[in-house]
Parts: C-alpha cells; structure tokens; sequence
C-alpha cells in the first residue's frame, strides 16, 4: 500500500526522495502497483513519481539511437527511429492498455527474468545514462553499459542507447502460452558476418535464471563459426540452458523452448537499419 | 490529498488517499462504468480508462497521479443516456452479452477509431489485447469496429449481424437488438457491486492454507476487540447443519455435506472465518487478528489417490439418508469428528472410501459386441481442472428490510438460493427475498450458493447490510471448477466400421464436496453416447472426493469431456480401420427418425425411455463442412515448421431437464396497452430476457419496444428452476410464449364482450389491435376497461412450461490447426462450427453465444488448467498464471453458421443453443494435432509441452 505520494519537480529532488528509506521509483506503475488495488503487495511505503521525470524522447542520430526511460513500450513500438527488433520486444507485451503505461526505466528497474526489453538491448550492448545523488545532494548523471548497471540499479535510469551499425545482425524472440501470458523465454541476439562466421555474438536470455542475461557460453558456442542450422543450435544449446520447472512449462520443455527462439533469433537475425 | 483534473470533460477536484487507485477513487464517485475483474493485476482491462486519450487500466494508476490530466470513462459517450456511435455497434453487433466488459470495450475502440479512423482487423486485435471477455469469443469485437468506422463516413450505414429466419414472424427471427443492452453499453448502474450502500459493512473470509485439516482451534478473541468489527463467525458458532451449495431442484442429488464452517478444512481455500466489519480495511485487520491452530492431514490429490485402500478419508461423518437404504457394504458409521452426510437418496456412494457417487448401466451385451468386433480400441482421456472465470466474480449484497433477509444476488438460481438460503438461516421462505441483478457471467459457477449463504447469515444474525465479494484469486481457489475427469473408452468394430460395442468408464473428481458430484459425469455419458447407434453400449461413472478445488456446474455439464473421449476415440479407430473420420462418423451416427436405445439407461435419475428422433440436421451440418474444407481434396502443405492437420467432430446437447424442472412466467396488460413480463427466468447475459420479450410482443402483435421485462426476482416473478441445463430458451422462453398466448386468449374474451363478437371472429393483429367482423378494439381499450369499475378485471396472462419431451441440439465443429514441430505450438487456422438451435430467436446473440461457447472451450483445450503444487496449493490464482484466451488466441478463420431443424416443443421451434458448443473444440482440436503430426494428445489442455511429448520429441 502507498501511503505518501511525492511527484518531485526535479532530478534533484526525487533522488533526495528517494534517498529516504521506505521510497519507491513509480514510473508506469505496472509492475509495482500490481495488487494495489486490494493491498496485496504489501507496504510500498513513499511512491516517488518519476514517470514524467526521466526523459521520455526516442530518436536516432546517424548510427545511434537514444530511448528516454521515460518512454512507454507503446512509444517504442510506434518509433521509426527504432530498428524492428526493438519495436518487436516492446510489441510482445501483448497488451495495448499496459503497454501504454509500462516504461523502458521500469522494465530496467523490475529487471525480471521475463523482462521484454533488457534481452535485446544486452544483445545490442546498449549504454545507460543514470543519475545519482552526488555528495552534494545534486544529482549527478553518469554512463554506464547497461548490463553493469542492471547488476546493481543504483540511481535513476535516465536514457538507454545504442550502437546499430551497418553489418550488425540481430533479432529478439519471446515464448509464452497465450500471447498475453508472462514469458516463459525471452532471446535478444547480436552478431556480424565476417566471411561466412558468426563476429561478435552477443545473446542474452530470459527464463533461464533469476534475470535476463547475457549467456556467455551459448555465444562461445557459436562465435567465429559458421551458424548451423536451426536443429543444430538446437541441439547444441538446449545443454547449456539451465531452467526450473513451474507452472509454465517443466525445466526439460523450457530448454526446449529456449534453444527454438534461439534458433529461430539467430536464423532470423536482421540487418538494424 | 488533493487532486485536480478533468473528468469526462468537467473538471473534478477530489479528496483522495495516495495509496487509493484511480479505479477505486472513480468508483466512490459514482463512476461504475470501471469494473474490477482482476484485483488490480492489471490483466482483465475491464478498469479501463482514456487517460490523456490513451486507454489504460485505472487499477495501476494512483488517484493522485492524474493531477492536470485528463479522464475519460465511457459515462462522458453516454452523456443524456444517449449512445455513441461505437456503443450503438456493440449493440447492433450482438457483442454485449453479460457486458461486464462492454465499457472497456467501448472506450477501447473509441480509442483506436481516433487513432485509425478505418482500422484493420491487426489493429482492431492490438486495441483490444488488454482487455477480457469470457462471453462473446471476441469474433463480433471485429464486426462491432467494423461497422463503427463505417458510420464515421456514413451515419446511417447498417449490416445484418446474422441472416434472418422465420419470414412469417415479425420479431423472432429476426435481430431486434437486446433489451438490457443500451443500459450495459452505458456503464449504468446494473450489477451488484453498483448497489452498495456507503454503509453496507464488508464480509471476508479466512481460508484455509492447508488442503486437509482439522481445525484444532480459532481463537477469535483479538479479532472480535478490534474497532469497527460487526461479527466473527467460525465453525463454533455457525449454523450445525450440512447442505449442498449445488442450485439444483430438491431433492438434490448431490450429498449434503457442507457445513458452513466445517470442522475439518478439505482444500486450500475452504472456510475458516469470517470476519463482518464496518470497512474493508477494518475487516483486513480482524481477519489478520485472528489465529488458528490446524491439525494438518495427508491430502487426497488424486483420483488415483482416492480409491487406493487405506487413502486418507476426505469425509469421515456420519452418512445417513433421507430416502432408501446405503449401498450394501458402504460405511456409514461416523469418526464422532467431522461433519455429516445426508443423501437425499442413494446415489451408490461410499464417502468413507472417499466414493461421494457412482452409476453403472446400459443396454445390450457389451462383451458379445467386443467379441463379434474386428478391431477394438481402449484409450483413456484426461481432461483436468479449469475454472469457470466469469469477469464478474462471485457477489452478494444482503440486508434486512420490513423483517425479511433481501439479497441481491448474482445468480442463476434465484429460487435455489432462497430454498438453500432460507434453511441455512432458519427461516421460513416467506421470509427471504432474492432479487438477481445484472450477472456479469455465470457459466455454471453461479449455479452454486457460494457466498449467498454466509452473507444472508451475517445479514439476518446482525440486522447489517453485508457486502461480499470474491476477489479473484478466491475465485479461482473457492468457486466451481469443471470436474477433472478420466475416461476410458472401449470400441469395438466391424471392418467396415460399424460400431458393435461401446464401453465407457469414467472417473471424476468432485473435490471436497460433492455438488453436482453423480449429474455432471453422467452427463458426460448422456451427451455423447447418444450421439452413436449401437446396440451394445455400457457406461460406469465413478465419482470421487478428493482435497483440490471444489468442483461443479460448468457450461456444458461434463458433455465437453465426455464429447472429448468419445469423439477423440473414433477418430482413433477410424484411423485403425485406416478410414476417414468423417466416414466412420456417418456409418454410425444419429439421423433422422433413428430410434435412440441407449436413452433407456439415461433417465436422469429416473427411468428413461427410447426416443425415435424427428428430423435431424446432422447430415447438412456435416456436408457444410466438409465443403467449406474441402474435405475430400488433400490437406494444406506444410508451411516451414507448421505442419496443417483437419478435425471434424458431432456434439449433441440437451434443452434443459424434460420431467423434473419447470418455468412459470406471467404476462400483465398494462395501460397504454403495453406489456409487462414478468418472467422467473435468470438471464446471465445470455439473451433470456429478449427472448421473452420477443415472445410477449410476437403473440400480442406488438413491438419490442412495447414490453418490459422483470425477471429473476422471487417477490414479484414466479418460480422459474434456474439457468442451468441448457433451459434458458426452452423452458423459461416456453413459459413466456404460454403467458403471452394465456394473456392473448384473455384479451380476445374480453374484446368480444365489449365488440359482442364471437372469439372465433377476432383477430389480434400488429399494433395491438383486435379486429372483428364488425368493429376493433385495442389492447389500451381493453386494458382501460379493466381497470375500470364497470369494466373486466385487469388482463394478466399466466404460463407454466414442462415438458417430457427431450429436444437436443446437434452440431458439427471443423478444425484446422497448425501444429509446430519444433517448438509443440498449435495455432487455429480455421474453426467452422454448424450449430442447430432451432429456430433462433435471437440470431446474432446465437451466434454470440457459439462463438463464446467455443472460444472458452479453445482455452480449456490448449491454455486453461487450475494447477496445484505437491500439498494441494493452487497455482494460478489470477489471470496472468491462468491463461484464458484474448482475443489474440481467436481462430483466424472462425465461422459459425445456425443450421435450423425447427423443434415441435420448444417456443417458435427454438432450442438451446450455448452449452453445446463446448462439447466440439478438445476433439476437434486432437484430432487436427493427429492429422498435422501424427500424435494423439489425450489430456486437454493440448500444451505445447504435451503435444511434444506425444510426438516423442520431449522425455
Ligand atoms: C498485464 C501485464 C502484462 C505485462 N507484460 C509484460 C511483458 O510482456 N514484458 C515485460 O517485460 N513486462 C511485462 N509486465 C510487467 C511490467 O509492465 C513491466 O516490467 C514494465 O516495464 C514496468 O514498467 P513501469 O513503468 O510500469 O514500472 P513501475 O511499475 O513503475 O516500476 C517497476 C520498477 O522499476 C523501478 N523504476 C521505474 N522507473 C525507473 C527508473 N527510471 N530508474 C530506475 N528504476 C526505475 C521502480 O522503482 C520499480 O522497482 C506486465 C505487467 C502487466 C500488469
Ligand atoms: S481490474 Fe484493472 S486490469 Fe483488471
Ligand atoms: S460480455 Fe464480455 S465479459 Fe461478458
């Protein structure tokens, strides 16, 4: 239950409120207020909104694009300015009401296992700019690859980029029951052709542990080699997922289901432009 | 804190706590166009608002947050009760069938045609991805945007919803529109939650976390000090008596075997306490204050569980029965512990080796029939637990008034819940009124008294008004599930095909209680074998308790499952016999004039009798199909890792319970000449109340527009048994038809008086009017004249229906799925289902309530299934774990086509049309997965993972 509500004019400020104990990050909401409504998620404390704090603008310049934290999936998926696996990954959330509010800082800040947008923006070796209180209680932004920052969420994610080069290949993939259900595996996927071998592989993935992540052996597997084909990286990488069995599937049908997207990614990675 | 913004176009400034949800906020104004049918999950969208012009659910959005914006619900389009375009295509459209959901929908497409003022079918699937509807299917969403945008350029644009039927009759037949639509297109105050007083005290309940325990003790102490707390109720101090929830006619044939609180707790969820409190978050406190101490038992989890010797004994009272003797060798000696048992009448139960029912029969010689067959075939058929899901959750308002219990209720059983209530509460009927508001969807689950009884207790006990909800996750824990069932088939055949022996066995598992524990596995049996001529068919149903989610009522009654065995298990020996289903089907199948034997041994609890069927529209429904899926030419190609498969299946349903159920309804003149019907038929947003509409203004040569309906209240309507059984229509339309033809006779009595004609001469023609040879009167003369001193008395027209005739519906469902290799999904190409309802009276809603019937079955089929972990905890509580489908998970080419054989019985020759259409998707489904990949899935529902594993491809 949230029982005070700041909406702070400046960065300054919310990240003083936010320096208080028992405060929140609100930005869409959709992931936080979940059960607000009945009380069942417990004691939210302070809600700091930030929503329309944080930048919200998409834009690409030359080779790289730029995605305020701010902006929701539904923004992402309407941009231009977004290469198709991107606007895919926000388009998988398959549920206009919600994409309509869920912003990019809040799929970040959750950081879920089944999270839409980090897989394919690992995969892209997005870059993060974040603010933080500075020891004079300014806020201070600062850079950092987005895959560091996931591993300690500290400060505010203020803006997401990224490379898309002529020559980079890539592609996201999402697995779930019905279209609107929670994921059961998340694949973004990154590479170059160089003479016919895989360069510069990156894969992330979810499902397959607490967070999506980049899974360094899956890209061991195929970097600097000619791809096989699908039913090959199948079979090569099914091995290496390591899954749980839940409600969505027994651990031997996720890796199953984990090594198809992946396959189907990296068969089906496009160029970015 | 306060909040300013612009509401509907006006400005509002309100006083809000930061942690109230807009949802909440909008609703304690008055706003109650937003629903909540998720409990702030975010995964219903029935909360929905335009926030800034974009659609978004209110429950994730803090009151405050909206300081400066602007709201939109869709109150601001029903300005002066008038309609906006879009809610006029909903309507015209045969889309709002509970319209629970209808709002949302409204704003939704509001939305997009601002957005794309002439939107494809893609971004028509986008607008409403968010957004839930367990009644329509969603395939008439498409027809609704359709004919929206069209407006837009051409206001006075219409479309036929559905082809007409009946040219000699003036309204049924024809789409007329629904008369409870506009009201629930406009967001208005329609069900029970929109009722509540400001100070109506909130009722919660404790439940238990354990599957199977005694409850040791409930200290309540803490919990009864606490500021605003009304009244603690436990299992020691709760009515002593067992009853059954089940809303079926007394006698039920469902054990009595609930207390109110019992003293051992039988599934995660059961109750424990309740707590009566001025508040909601008073009631939370108490609720948290209070302390229980458990004495935990092994849990019975499966049916397998519950029949090995020595199982632990999920009802161990004292079992006693009103009429007729135990089964030999039952035991009915309680532990002196738990509650009792009282069967009304013996229903072959043993509950002490956890056997809450059986049934055994048939007719011929099974084993000669196998033994004169060429091929036989046993396989057995899962289908397991999935839950009933209205958008509306389990409801209830009680209060006192002049000395009586009044409910409001949502409900498909007014007279039940009164009879069911009135006892548990100790009063006489006289004393309890139920009066059935708006029901945002039942589908079986409100067949049950599954809040009524504790809230009328409360009520009556205190003299408080008492609200109870269910939110969602008690919904999916402590309402009606559809029984899991398992169900062996045998066949046996000749060469040729000819069936020479069915052999059914079939084991469901009732949970913790036994409503509708024997009649829901028999009607697996008695909508499917009926469907095959053979001359030898046995069945054995076995019923078993068990400590997972009460079971019970749900659309279609057990026919689905049994549909899927029987089904499933032809198609498997056709494929044996290596011949086409379809032909196997028709070698065997019902046709018109067939004699069916096997209704001998399906009475319903009583004897039953051969039929010799009239026509029988199986044959064209089949030859439809066939050619709009051009059967006899070879299959669609592969498509990459897609792999097309077809699947044909027949269904049969009934058309309520011939010989045990009856529906009253009563038809007043009023001045003016217009109409009152009064009608004890529920109508759970299924049309029931249009139909008897339909029926007053067809016989009295009036419009629609001239009638008023009341219906479902137990003051001021007469006894109607409910809606249940596939009786709407049948029964409770049949009733009205009789009303309006009793109050007809009356009017053409009483105008021959006042023209001195002779009745013979007098006709009733349109408008109202009576003409004779020599002069006319209309029906506000006659209604003038009777209530006038020197005239007649006021013109009422009374109609009882019963019936021993057995009217089924059949149809013909075709699938084409798509089943992918890799990765074990199945995506529907194409779903045709040829329905016969009869003559339809309403023919888009019929077509609504197929489209809706089958797509619920689509979920059970491949998503849907109430999950449990190794102790008995339900898994999925919520829509986000539990997948019913969205309109993204609609069959791309999804066709339903009404094929009417016109019943002698039924009212304008109509039958039942909803429930049926349940009983095709599972098996047409399997059989398309065999046909695309060569595996048999049978165990719904058909997930991915599943379907692997029967393609060999998972271990
Ligand atoms: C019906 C439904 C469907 C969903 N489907 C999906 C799906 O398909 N894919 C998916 O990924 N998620 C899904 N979600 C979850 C959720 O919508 C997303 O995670 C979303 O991105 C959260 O964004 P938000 O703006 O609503 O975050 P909030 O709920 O406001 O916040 C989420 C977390 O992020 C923190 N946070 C917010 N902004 C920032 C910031 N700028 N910097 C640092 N931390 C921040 C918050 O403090 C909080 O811890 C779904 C949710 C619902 C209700
Ligand atoms: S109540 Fe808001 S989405 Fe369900
Ligand atoms: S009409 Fe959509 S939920 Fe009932």
């Amino acid at each position: 239950m949230v029982n005070e509500y700041l909406k702070p004019k400046t960065l300054d400020e919310a990240l003083a409120a936010l320096a208080v104990p028992g405060s929140v990050a609100l930005a869409g909401g959709t992931w936080l207020l979940v059960g607000e409504e009945h009380g069942t998620k417990g004691d939210l404390g302070r809600a700091v909104d930030i929503g329309e704090l944080v930048p919200s603008d998409i834009g690409r310049k030359g080779t790289t694009a730029r995605v305020g934290a701010g902006a929701t999936f539904q923004a992402l998926a309407d941009s231009p300015a977004l290469p198709a696996c991107l606007r895919k990954s926000a388009l998988s959330m398959a549920n206009r009401n919600t994409r309509n509010r869920a912003t990019l800082g809040g799929n970040l800040g959750a950081d879920k296992s089944c999270a839409s947008l980090v897989p394919i923006l690992l995969a892209l070796d997005a870059t993060l700019e974040y603010a933080v209180r500075g020891a004079d209680g300014k806020a201070a932004t600062k850079t950092a690859p987005l895959a560091a920052w996931l591993e300690r969420k500290d400060g505010l994610a203020l803006t997401v980029s990224f490379e898309a080069p002529a020559g980079l290949l890539a592609a996201s993939g999402r697995a779930s029951r019905t279209a609107c259900d929670v994921a059961t595996a998340t694949v973004g996927a990154a590479y170059r052709l160089e003479g016919g071998a895989v360069k510069d592989l990156r894969i992330a993935m979810g499902g397959f542990g607490p967070r999506a992540r980049r899974m360094p052996k899956l890209e061991a597997l195929f970097e600097g080699k000619a791809l096989p084909d699908k039913a090959g990286i199948e079979k090569l990488a099914e091995p290496l997922l390591d899954a749980i069995s839940d409600q969505r599937g027994s651990a031997a049908y996720k890796k199953r289901r984990g090594a198809v997207i992946l396959a189907d990614a990296l068969a089906g990675a496009e160029a970015l432009s | 804190m306060k909040v300013n913004f612009e509401l509907n176009g006006r400005a509002a400034s309100w006083n809000v706590e930061p942690g109230t949800t807009l949802l909440d906020a909008l609703r304690a104004k008055g706003i109650v166009s937003v629903r909540n049918g998720c409990d702030g999950e975010g995964s219903c969208g029935l909360c929905a608002v335009l926030l800034d012009g974009k659609q978004v659910n209110s429950c994730q959005i803090l009151a405050v947050q909206v300081e400066g914006k602007k709201v939109y619900t869709v109150d601001f389009y029903s300005k002066d009760r008038k309609l906006s375009g879009v809610q006029q295509a909903l309507i015209d459209a045969a889309c709002v069938q509970c319209g629970y959901c209808t709002p949302a929908v409204t704003l939704a497409l509001h939305e997009l045609l601002e957005r794309s003022p002439d939107p494809s079918g893609d971004e028509v699937r986008d607008a409403l991805s968010g957004t839930l509807c367990r009644c329509t299917g969603y395939e008439q969403f498409f027809n609704a945007a359709r004919i929206a945008a069209k407006r837009l350029k051409e206001p006075a644009y219409a479309e036929a919803a559905a082809p007409e039927f009946a040219p000699e009759l003036r309204h049924v037949g024809k789409d007329r529109g629904k008369v409870d639509a506009a009201a629930l297109a406009r967001g208005e105050r329609a069900f029970v939650e929109d009722k509540v007083p400001s100070d109506a005290c909130h009722l919660l309940i404790l439940q238990s976390p354990h599957a199977h325990a005694w409850v040791r003790k409930v200290d309540v102490s803490k919990a009864e000090k606490l500021p605003g707390v009304v009244a603690v109720v436990t299992k020691d101090n709760c009515p002593d008596q067992v009853y059954t929830t089940a809303g079926q006619g007394f006698p039920e044939p469902s054990p009595h075997d609930q207390r109110m609180f019992p003293r051992k707790v039988r599934h995660v969820g059961d109750r424990v306490a309740a707590v009566l409190a001025e508040s909601l978050e008073e009631a939370r406190a108490a609720l948290a204050a209070i302390e229980v101490e458990y004495e935990v038992l092994p849990p019975v989890l499966s049916i397998a569980e519950a029949r090995r010797p020595g199982a632990p004994v999920v009802h161990h009272g004292k079992v006693s029965y009103v009429v007729g003797d135990p089964p030999a060798g039952s035991s009915t000696e309680g532990d002196g512990r738990d509650d009792p048992i009282v069967y009304q009448f013996p229903l072959h139960a043993d509950p002490h080796r956890n056997l809450a029912a059986s049934v055994a029969d048939g007719i011929g010689d099974v084993d000669k029939g196998f033994a004169e067959a060429d091929v036989v075939i046993e396989r057995t058929y899962k289908g397991n637990r999935v839950q009933c899901t209205p958008m509306e959750p389990h409801v209830v308002l009680a209060k006192v008034e002049a000395d009586r219990l009044v409910l409001h209720a949502s409900t498909q059983v007014p007279w039940h819940v009164r009879r069911i209530v009135s006892r548990v509460v100790g009063l006489p009927e006289h004393k309890v009124r139920i009066i059935k508001e708006r029901v945002g969807g039942g589908f079986g689950a409100k067949q049950d008294i599954v809040v009524e009884d504790l809230a009328g207790y409360l009520a009556w006990k205190t003299g408080r008004t008492v609200f109870f909800r269910y939110d969602r996750a008690q919904e999916f824990a402590a309402s009606r599930t559809r029984h899991l069932m398992e169900i062996t088939v045998k066949l046996g055949a000749k060469k040729d095909g000819t069936l020479t022996a069915i052999l059914m066995k079939l084991d469901a598992d009732t949970g913790p209680y036994g409503q509708h524990c024997l009649t829901v596995p028999m009607n697996a049996i008695s909508k499917s074998l009926p469907l095959l001529l053979c001359d030898n068919a046995r069945f054995e149903v076995k019923s078993y308790y068990t400590n997972l989610a009460p079971a019970g009522a749900y659309q279609g009654y057990g026919a689905p499952k049994g549909s899927f065995a029987l089904q499933t298990a032809l198609a498997e020996l056709a494929a044996e016999l290596g011949m086409d289903q379809l032909e196997l089907i028709e070698k065997n199948r019902v046709r018109s004039g067939s004699r069916i034997e096997i209704l001998r041994s399906l009475g319903e609890g009583r004897p039953g009798a051969a039929v010799t069927l009239g026509e029988c529209g199986l044959g064209e429904m089949i030859a439809r199909g066939k050619k709009a899926f051009a059967w006899d030419a070879p299959r669609s190609a592969a498509d990459g890792d897609w792999r097309i498969g077809r699947g044909a299946v027949i269904i049969q349903q009934g058309s309520g319970l011939p010989g045990l159920d009856a529906a009253n309804a009563e038809l007043r003149l009023l001045q003016g000449g217009t109409l009152l019907m009064l009608s004890g038929g529920a109508d759970l947003g299924t049309g029931l109340d249009t139909v008897t509409t339909k029926a007053a203004a067809e016989i009295m040569g009036l419009d629609m527009e001239d009638v008023a309906v009341v219906s479902g209240d137990t003051d001021t309507t007469p006894f109607d048994k409910g809606a249940y059984a596939s009786s709407g229509t049948y029964f409770s339309g049949n009733a009205a038809v009789k009303a309006a033809e009793d109050l007809k006779r009356k009017c053409l009595e009483a105008a021959a008086v006042m023209l001195g004609e002779s009745v013979s001469d007098l006709v009733l023609v349109h408008r109202g009017v009576v003409k004779g040879k020599k002069g006319q009167v209309t029906l506000a003369e006659l209604a003038h004249q009777g209530v006038q001193g020197e005239g007649h008395h006021e013109l009422t027209g009374f109609g009882n229906f019963k019936t021993e005739h057995a009217a089924f519906p059949y149809g013909a469902h075709f699938v084409e799925a798509a089943v992918n290799v890799r990765s074990g999904e199945v995506k529907l190409r194409r779903y045709h289902a040829y329905q016969d309802c009869g003559t339809p009276i309403n023919p888009a809603l019929a077509l609504g309530q197929i489209y809706g019937g089958v797509m619920k079955a689509v979920g059970h089929s491949l998503y849907e299934e109430l999950l449990f972990d190794e102790k008995g905890k339900p898994l999925n509580l919520g829509f986000l774990d539990y997948k019913i489908p969205s309109i993204y998970e609609v069959p791309e080419d999804f066709h339903v086509e009404l094929v009417p054989v016109a019943d002698e019985v039924g009212p304008f020759g109509g039958k039942s049309v909803s429930e049926i259409s349940l009983n095709g998707s599972a098996p047409a489904i399997a059989i398309a997965i065999h046909d695309a990949v060569g595996a048999w899935c049978r165990e719904w529902p058909f997930t991915p993972e599943r379907i692997l594993r029967a393609m060999g491809k998972l271990s």
